[in-house]
């Protein structure tokens, strides 16, 4: 470098930068960190709703599967059991059949003595 | 980031007022930089110093273009400080310093302001280490004939 240029340099040199304001660098990184933990709440919240969603929907299902069946196989079970005793009480003692269906009767079927029976009302029409 | 900041936000931001902005523009750029930077963590350049000085300039060329039809830049804005302050000294300065070509001036501001050798500008910069020398001498002889020109005149 020549003895000009080394001239000019230290007159450059005797010149420096305007300062300028101060970074705000903790600002910037508290809100660096916020952003992925936002994230991660809205996750967790996603997750925890679709848990809570199939745990509920499991139960109700769980439910209905585990009444009905139960439920159907008593009452086809005593109604096959009936039909049996019936049918053998019919081939031994008529009788006692005729007054066992019409006991029957009065559990199973309708009332039509009642006062807003309607086959009263039909059968006064 | 925060020293890297320190040492040489002040410079980068003379050097985009030496783009052609204002001061309080220059230091908007260079917040929004290093803003950036800090924001960015997937982003890491090989050389931090070399991308601020290049992003520093293109940033400040685009503000300075789509300001253009609103604002004539300020000619008394300060961007630069002197121990004696001799306020036509500093303008004289700054006034030639913008009259310097992109990479002869950033030569100059990465060497004088900076504090880089030029060796180390050549490997930051990627630029074979003669052409760093050769730029930085002709920004000097420049710099030398506009003084002796503003003596004549």
């Amino acid at each position: 470098m020549s003895l000009f240029d080394q001239e000019t340099e230290r007159y450059l040199k005797e010149f420096r930068p305007r300062e300028i304001r101060e970074f705000a660098v903790a600002a910037q990184g508290r809100s660096v960190l916020w952003t992925p933990l936002i994230a991660a709440a809205a996750v967790a919240l996603c997750a925890g709703g679709i848990f809570w969603f199939a745990s509920h929907a499991s139960r109700y299902t769980n439910h209905v599967a585990y009444v009905q069946p139960p439920a159907l196989s008593v009452t086809s079970g005593s109604h096959n059991r009936s039909i049996m005793s019936l049918t053998s009480l019919g081939f031994t003692d008529n009788k006692r059949l005729e007054a066992r269906l019409a006991e029957e009767s009065r559990k199973s079927l309708p009332a039509f003595q009642g006062e807003h029976s309607s086959l009263k009302v039909l059968a006064k029409d | 980031m925060k020293s890297l900041y320190e040492k040489h936000g002040a410079a980068l931001a003379a050097y985009a007022c030496s783009c052609g902005l204002d001061h309080a523009s220059a230091e908007d750029v260079v917040h929004q930089l290093f803003a950036k930077l800090l924001g960015d963590k997937a982003f890491v350049p090989l050389s931090p110093l070399a991308y601020l000085y290049r992003a520093t300039r293109n940033a400040s060329l685009n503000l300075r273009r789509d300001r253009k039809r609103e604002t004539n830049l300020e000619r008394t804005d300060f961007w630069l400080v002197h121990p004696a302050g001799d306020q036509d000294e500093i303008l004289y300065l700054q006034q030639a310093l913008r009259q310097l070509p992109e990479e002869q001036r950033e030569t100059v501001f990465l060497k004088i302001w900076s504090g880089m050798t030029l060796l180390e500008i050549s490997e930051m910069t990627e630029i074979p280490l003669n052409t760093v020398a050769s730029r930085y001498r002709y920004a000097l002889e420049k710099l030398r004939e506009l003084s002796a020109n503003k003596g004549r005149s």
